[in-house]
């Protein structure tokens, strides 16, 4: 009863997302729609069938954006993606069997292999990039709408090192700004999540000795205040005050967001933007297979971003190579192929505010498909 | 609290056999058992036997799906040291500041709730007017349907900063008080959010089992105080409270089972640490609840952290398991059917109001206008 409750306000949130986005732009998904590049090889109007699949919200937007634009074509197929579940749980229900993909804001973790062998059979899951974001740093502070941050200063506001908005290290970076001598309220993910993971992964590889929790899919600070959802997070530190928090890109909304500087040194203070993500994706990412044939787990190294978004979010569908059914198989690889085109990548770009996936990746998740049978 | 002894046989369906008839023919009347009488019975007791096995099954399952994380060792286990499980030596350590957590907030709430509750239930009961009563309880009834979810919102963008003035006035002045103490929130997540709007949950309950207790108060026992020369409020002391004392609290202890399994509300709410904590007032360390822990983190767990979760529930379910127990001990105790001491010596606080003992009163005193002249 209660988790259906969560399910009613995803629900809600999902709807509203989905009408403010088709407000901001007028053009629906449809128009860019996958007629010709999606999947040569599969002609998307003879499809039927359901497609049933969940986990990840940070996704979910996306997927929502990708469902309307993959069915106005393949009109004869349903496609159900249950947001609720969370990457954990749509892990848990796609190894259990009855998912035919997950998505999920971390790649399968060794014990999550095993299993994935023993649903799918010899060929094992295969992790496949799907959906490149970022996540932002929002504040509320009242008089001051641009705030410089580096991830040595964000590491220390988040351990609790630095506690006051006029410490030396924030003012050095903000010249000519007054900060108030208040106290820092830090807001975080109450639930685990995949933006705490991206986020603590940021931390752990540019501030290793500040930052010395593990990457967790739960927050590993006590003491700070714990909101439920990114959409929690940026409430709270909207009508907080002196508050500053961390949210996956897409819940931000109007929120301010701080400026995050780019590498361990200089002056370039770059805020999230589409561009910038797939650019940190193109410097920081290499793929690190999980030892499965065709598998695509990223490995991030965010020292490596010089020039993009500090501090990218990336989130995979995970599916088998081999199906029970093959012409589920089919329906599954033509749906995720559409997802990792360049038209799915741009639908998504479009109406839930995603970076576009570089084309090399593209191409690599196109040839990984070719395994799923 | 009925007043139909078990072995009086009424049978509505013969006219010849209300209450009243003679006795020979109502005897006769339950031997005979028609096939509609059989198939009632039989449904009633197929409903009776079901709420035992559902409730046997809830327990079988949460016992069964706790088991692999009670007896798994939390300190090497690598399903357990990542995520929400993280840093917990084992399942005990893990679930025993949820429960401290889930207590004490349900005790605030409560200590919040359940005396507006009762002053609500008194003003229906014994001081509004016919009309007003209707309406106000038919309004607090309605409350009670309000979905958890709405009152969570209604709580993060009302009751939050509503509160925040309140919550920097007590941890400024009050701030030696334990409960009061530490880094006052500047969020408005406090236990003392959570609990307000817990208590705002709890109080239709309350209100409508002591309403309904309150009402039952034998006329006789509030008009001879009253003829005492007892005030309103006397009366109410001397004749409702002790009538309805197990009345009120076993519906504070329904209104304590309504708070600690509530979720959405505090998960929303209350900004949670699984530590034990006295403080009301804090981002940072406000003790978290069951149920609020599992819907957070319900989502993202694995395998062994969702039976971990599971086992947390468990224990929810023998607390208010317990909860409820208790309750029915103190109603069956001290209920106004009971033959305790506690409850003879209450009544005879007041004049006896049976008819046939105040006659009797009144005889033994003599005739009523001997008294009036010797008395004056």
């Amino acid at each position: 009863m209660k988790l259906k409750n969560v399910a009613a306000v995803s629900a809600i949130a999902l709807v509203t997302a989905i009408a403010l986005s088709s407000c901001s732009s007028p053009s629906s998904p449809a128009t860019t729609a996958p007629t010709k590049s999606a999947a040569p090889t599969v002609d998307l109007s003879t499809l039927s069938g359901t497609i049933t699949s969940g986990g990840s919200s940070a996704q979910a937007n996306a997927e929502a954006a990708w469902t309307a634009a993959f069915t106005s074509v393949a009109t004869g197929v349903t496609i159900n993606y249950d947001k609720s579940q969370g990457s954990g749980g749509g892990v848990t229900n796609w190894t259990g069997g009855s998912y035919d993909f997950a998505g999920t804001d971390s790649a399968l973790n060794p014990a999550q292999v095993t299993a994935a062998a023993t649903t799918c059979g010899a060929g094992g899951g295969l992790d496949l990039p799907v959906y490149l974001s970022g996540v932002a740093i929002i504040f509320n502070l009242p008089g001051v709408s641009k705030l410089n941050l580096d991830s040595k200063t964000i590491a220390s506001i988040f351990n609790k090192t630095i506690t006051k908005w006029n410490d030396p290290a924030i003012a050095a970076l903000n010249k000519g700004v007054t900060l108030p001598a208040d106290s820092i309220t830090p807001v975080v993910r109450a639930d685990g999540s995949g933006t705490t993971a991206n986020f603590t992964t940021y931390l752990s590889e540019t501030q290793p000795s500040i930052w010395t929790y593990p990457v967790s899919t739960a927050w590993p600070v006590t003491g700070e205040s714990g909101q439920q959802g990114g959409s929690g997070v940026v409430s709270t530190v909207a009508a907080g005050k002196d508050t500053i928090g961390y949210a996956d890109q897409s819940s931000v909304g109007t929120a301010t967001q701080a400026s995050i500087q780019q590498g361990t040194s200089g002056s370039t203070f770059v805020k999230y933007s589409a561009s910038g993500a797939t650019k940190a994706f193109q410097q920081g990412a290499t793929t690190a297979s999980n030892g499965t044939s065709g598998d695509l787990t990223q490995k991030f190294d965010v020292t490596k971003i010089t020039s993009g978004y500090p501090i990218p979010l990336l989130s995979y569908a995970v599916v088998c190579t081999t199906f029970k059914d093959a012409t589920q198989a089919k329906l599954t690889a033509a749906y995720l192929g559409f997802i990792d085109s360049a038209n799915g990548q741009a639908v998504a770009a479009k109406n839930a505010g995603a970076a576009p996936l570089p084309a090399a990746i593209l191409a690599d998740v196109a040839t990984s498909l070719k395994l799923v049978k | 609290m009925s007043a139909t002894p078990a072995d009086t046989p009424v049978q509505i369906s013969n006219t010849a056999n209300r209450p009243g008839a003679p006795k020979g023919s109502a005897r006769t009347a339950r031997t005979r058992s028609r096939p509609g009488d059989l198939v009632f019975k039989g449904l009633s007791t197929g409903a009776a036997s079901l709420i035992m096995a559902i409730l046997a099954g809830v327990a079988l399952f949460l016992i069964i799906k706790a088991l692999p994380a009670i007896t798994a060792n939390w300190t090497t286990n690598p399903q357990l040291t990542t995520g929400v499980t993280q840093g917990h030596s084992s399942f005990w350590s893990y679930v025993a500041p949820l429960i401290w957590g889930t207590v004490f907030v349900s005790a605030i709430g409560l200590l919040i709730g359940a005396p507006i509750a009762i002053g609500i239930a008194l003003f229906i009961s014994h001081y509004a007017p016919r009309r007003v009563a209707g309406v106000l309880s038919y309004i607090v009834d309605l409350l009670a349907a309000v979905p958890s979810i709405v009152f969570g919102l209604w709580g993060i963008f009302v009751i939050r900063p509503f509160l925040l003035p309140l919550t920097g006035w007590l941890n400024h002045h009050l701030g030696w008080i334990p409960f009061f103490s530490g880094q006052a929130s500047a969020t408005g997540s406090t236990v003392l959010a959570g609990a307000v709007v817990l208590a705002v949950m709890v109080i239709p309950i309350i209100t409508a089992i002591s309403r309904e207790i309150f009402l039952q108060t034998p006329r006789l026992h509030e008009e001879a105080a009253l003829a005492m020369g007892a005030t309103k409020w006397e009366m109410i002391r001397l004749a409702v409270f002790p009538y309805a004392r197990s009345g009120m609290v076993s519906a504070i202890l329904l209104g304590l089972g309504r708070a600690l399994g509530e979720t959405m509300a505090i998960a929303l709410i209350v900004s949670p640490s699984l530590i034990f904590s006295l403080k009301i007032l804090t981002d940072g360390q406000n003790s978290q609840t069951v149920a609020a822990n599992a819907a957070l983190n319900f989502p993202d767990a694995n395998d062994l952290q969702r039976d971990a979760l599971i086992g947390t529930g468990l224990v929810l379910f023998i607390i208010t398991f317990a909860v409820n127990l208790i309750a029915r001990l103190i109603v069956a105790r001290t209920g106004p059917g009971a033959k305790g001491a506690k409850a003879k010596r209450r009544i005879q606080q007041l004049p006896p109001s049976d008819p046939s003992s105040v006659l009797l009163a009144d005889a033994e005193a003599g005739p009523l206008h001997l008294r009036t002249s010797e008395g004056s």
